[in-house]
């Protein structure tokens, strides 16, 4: 790996106001992030040790690459933290043929914004990633899945597709090793719940973007019924580091036991610097974050409150920011890291309208298949809109939390979670501003 | 067998077998909505899940295969909160409008929400409405009843074989409807009726005719085709308002046909014969039993005489008149008519993929049984030709002049063919076995009396037989002394 520029690295870091010093580490993606040439093959080949992990993958067997994946400790990017050598672990000898590998792009969950510069800036990690996962698991076929609304990530993950089959890294025979594999980009329609990886490959079959009964899974059943792995971008695109320098060191990036390597996490909100940054994973507080890493609240406001991954995890209030920001950890104070998204409410903000929002969202973009979120969910947004409306009534509150508990868990897919987990969160820590509209009328 | 416990009751079960299948084998009732047996499973209604042990979370039972000592609970407090709140969620935005849905009585959504939901609604919102639609001369829809089950999309597509039934738009706003509002084209589209857990799929021709709980029930076979369809005639005053299917899985599985569901319509048509009639002076007038018969007994006598029975009889209709032919006809020959084009049971076939049959009449293999052949359109020597007739044979083209006497179900376009019509029971009116395409014998029962002053054919053979004793029509000892002879 000699080709990565790690002096370089250091530089784009400050200037994209990305890591601060203390928690350090090396970064993978974001000293090649707004660099316009990195998109190219010419700078993955010079700058990043393009296909280099490729031609190593071809001579490992496809096995190793399963346990190298595994050492890496690579936990899905995605919003569920599966572990990636675990997932692929699944297609084995018996596995039937053909075998298909699908990307997730869909980048669907509020907040989140990470995927988008991986395609736009790293396109060819991606590709080489799903090559070696093609190879891993046997796959042909490859499909890249990406929202409607990224418009120019299509095209630019088109040209480099293009450039890779020029030169060989996709099609037939790639690099003489006599395996073949096709990429095609899949545009959605703009669907949340094509973010659900059942829903996903509904949609890439051409049918109603609906998640499907599991079991069985993917990996028996998938795409067009055949075995099928979806992973999300930045895990895919993680693979060619995974291969070159080894399962171990990639594992070592990450600063917690069962985390491996670093994290891309999307800022947005009231912070001053909000964007794309990269830490270790696991090495840094919400607290951190916010006030190191993005030059604390915008206009030196107070802040209200943190959603930690994504809209659709459980809200965070300002004392409960302590916590490393991480999958386990988060995990153990009832919420989530999800897509690594985070969210920063300043104190200036009204909550209620904040989760009348979300709920809103969740309401419009449930399928509709089952009972508890179809019928649920527009429940809280009527009752939410309702206390917005000064027609809230004291059992409100109450009724809320008890439809989020009907609603979370029961549900055929994750958004009942997702839209449950929000309510239940901001209704019972933000009790008074929700009982202010109640009882007064207005906002507080 | 592999054992599972369900609520404490211990029960064996077929590798394979959902929980929903296997509680049943020990009466324990998981309610459900859009699980069907015959229909694939998309576990969307939630509201079997069941608490599982060693399981955190609850699972609907009709997607969890059961497995050997596997621990389940129907009736824990988790799984009926999650009953109760279903309930709820699905009247949300049920309009509840029962007292004027033609399903109440017989719907699942009032039936679990009596059994499983709470008697008390938290909703004051407002509550969501759709535009009715006008599926085709078979069905309406009220979507505002609908609970989105889409049992009737997969019917379509998986059983039908239709695509035609699709959820537009998503979330709260679902809706089930055809492709573009066209009306329904498939031949099967009542079973959408009544595959409906709500009344949000009517029958047309069933609204507002009757509410569900005065209906008799009779269990009988249908008479369409030679596949012989389990039904269930539901009629009420001797007025037939509807018929559904009956689960047969050897025969007709859950469904039937539009045709078949129909099919009673005729027995109650106004232009049906339920009188006899005879031929005077080129007009066709009514006239008493007992005439009528005396007419037609004399219009045979001394001529050598054909037979024709339809194909639509019962199998003792059939041997009685075979008797008859052989006694009172001086051995004239009997042959079988029924649908054109399909004169033996060899020749009858599928005519689709699913239930329909190429011979139209429900007893073509049963008549072959008994050894009579098909009529081939030549009435050869005869003088005179006897009709016998069902309901639904196509009557053959006969002679002018010699076709003296017809017998069964006609109607008044029929009426100036035969000398004299004597009016027979239809297939709702008696008692029967006929043998379907598979050799099966089942049974045709009475739902209704005869129509008007129509007999079953034992009677008006005991009176034509029975000289002495034609003017006590149908007496008992008349049927009684002709069936004994015949049988």
């Amino acid at each position: 790996m000699s080709n990565l520029n790690f002096e370089q690295k250091q530089s784009a870091q400050s200037e994209s106001g990305s890591i601060g010093g203390e928690p350090g580490g090396e970064t993978l993606f974001i000293q090649h992030f707004k660099n316009d040439e990195a998109r190219f093959l010419k700078y993955y080949h010079e700058k990043m040790a393009g296909y280099t992990a490729l031609k190593k993958a071809f001579g490992m067997t496809p096995a190793a690459i399963v346990d190298e994946m595994k050492k890496s400790n690579l936990r899905g990017r995605g919003g569920a933290g599966f572990p990636t050598g675990i997932k692929w672990g699944f297609i084995n000898d018996k596995t039937p043929f053909p075998r298909y590998l699908v990307c997730n792009a869909d980048e669907s969950e509020p907040g989140t914004f990470k995927d988008r510069d991986i395609m736009r800036y790293t396109p060819h990690l991606l590709i080489e990633g799903m090559v070696i996962g093609g190879y891993a698991i046997s796959a042909n076929v490859g499909y890249i899945y990406i929202r409607g609304e990224y418009t120019r990530e299509a095209v630019l993950l088109d040209e480099a597709i293009e450039e890779a089959y020029a030169k060989g890294y996709l099609g037939k025979n790639i690099m003489g090793t006599g395996f073949d594999f096709d990429l095609t980009v899949h545009r959605g329609a703009g669907a949340y719940i094509c973010g659900e990886e059942t829903g996903l490959l509904n949609s890439l079959e051409g049918k109603r973007g609906e998640p499907r009964v599991k079991p069985p899974f993917p990996a028996q059943a998938g795409a067009f019924g055949k075995p099928t792995i979806v992973n999300n971008v930045e895990t895919l695109a993680n693979v060619p580091f995974i291969i070159n320098r080894g399962g171990e060191w990639f594992s070592k990036l990450g600063r917690l036991e069962r985390s491996g390597g670093t994290r891309l996490i999307s800022v947005s909100g009231h912070v001053n610097k909000p964007g794309v940054y990269e830490i270790p994973a696991g090495s840094m507080t919400i607290r951190q974050i916010i006030y190191d890493l993005c030059g604390g609240m915008l206009n030196n406001g107070r802040l209200k409150a943190v959603i930690p991954g994504g809209s659709s995890a459980p809200v965070l209030t300002a004392d409960e920011i302590d916590v490393i920001y991480d999958i386990d950890p988060l995990m153990k104070v009832n919420t989530m890291l999800g897509s690594a998204a985070l969210m920063v409410v300043s104190e200036d903000q009204c909550v209620v309208k904040l989760i009348h929002r979300i709920t809103k969202f969740y309401a419009h973009e449930s399928c509709g298949q089952c009972t508890p979120c179809r019928e649920g969910c527009h429940w809280m947004e009527s009752i939410i809109e309702r206390i917005l409306h000064g027609k809230g009534r004291e059992q409100d509150l109450a009724l809320l939390a008890d439809i989020s508990d009907n609603i979370g868990g029961k549900t055929l897919c994750a958004l009942g979670d997702a839209a449950a987990g929000p309510v239940a969160s901001f209704v019972k820590k933000f009790k008074p501003d929700f009982e202010a509209y109640i009882r007064g009328g207005k906002h507080a | 067998m592999p054992k599972c416990t369900i609520d404490g009751r211990e029960v064996e079960f077929q590798p394979g077998q959902n929980l929903i299948e296997v509680a049943k084998k020990v009466g324990v009732e998981i309610p459900y909505f859009c699980y069907h047996p015959g229909l694939s499973i998309v576990a969307q209604c939630r509201m079997c899940t069941v608490e599982i042990e060693k399981n955190p979370k609850l699972q609907t039972a009709c997607s969890t295969p059961a497995s050997d000592g596997m621990i389940v609970h129907t009736q824990s407090e988790k799984a009926k909160k999650n009953q109760r709140s279903v309930m709820e969620f699905l009247l949300v935005n049920h309009p509840l409008d029962c007292p004027i849905c033609d399903k109440a009585g017989e719907c699942d959504l009032q039936d679990n929400s009596y059994k499983f939901g709470d008697a008390y609604m938290r909703t004051s919102e407002d509550r969501r409405t759709y535009m009715d639609l006008d599926m085709g001369p078979v069905i309406k829809k009220n979507m505002n009843r609908c609970i989105h089950c889409t049992r009737c999309i997969r019917f379509g597509a998986e059983v039908a074989g239709i695509r035609e039934m699709v959820a537009i738009q998503r979330g709260n706003n679902t809706e089930i409807t055809t492709i573009d509002g066209r009306p329904l084209e498939t031949e099967y589209a009542g079973n959408y009726s009544d595959i409906c857990p709500t009344g949000s799929l009517t029958l047309k021709d069933f609204r507002f005719k009757k509410r569900a709980w005065f209906l008799k029930k009779t269990p009988t076979i249908c008479e369409g085709c030679s596949r012989g369809c389990n039904m269930e005639i539901q009629h009420e005053g001797g007025q037939i308002y509807r018929s559904i299917p009956r689960e047969n899985m050897e025969i007709n599985q859950w469904w039937m046909c539009d045709e078949g569901r129909f099919n009673y319509r005729y027995t109650m048509e106004k232009d049906r014969i339920v009188e006899p009639r005879v031929v005077e002076a080129g007009a066709s007038k009514r006239a008493d039993w007992a005439t009528a018969v005396a007419q037609a007994r004399a219009s045979v006598r001394g001529k050598k005489a054909l037979v024709l029975i339809g194909s639509d009889l019962t199998q003792e209709e059939a041997q009685l008149i075979q008797q008859f032919a052989k006694q009172s006809l001086s051995g004239a020959d009997v042959r079988h008519f029924g649908t054109p084009g399909i004169k033996s049971a060899g020749e009858d076939a599928a005519a689709d993929k699913l239930l329909k049959r190429k011979s139209r009449t429900s007893n073509l293999h049963g008549v072959e049984k008994l050894g009579i052949g098909a009529f081939e359109g030549n009435t050869g020597a005869a003088e005179a030709v006897v009709v016998f007739r069902g309901g639904r044979a196509v009557l053959p083209e006969i002679k002018a002049g010699i076709w003296t006497v017809g017998i069964g179900v006609y109607h008044d376009s029929d009426s100036k063919k035969p000398g004299v019509i004597l009016p027979g029971a239809a297939f709702s009116e008696k008692d029967g076995t006929v043998v379907n395409f598979q050799g099966k014998e089942q049974k045709l029962r009475r739902s209704v009396l005869p129509a008007g002053k129509s007999k079953l054919i034992s009677e008006i053979l005991a009176l034509w037989t029975h000289q002495g004793v034609a003017n006590k029509a149908g007496s008992k000892a008349s049927v009684q002394a002709v069936t004994e002879g015949a049988v």
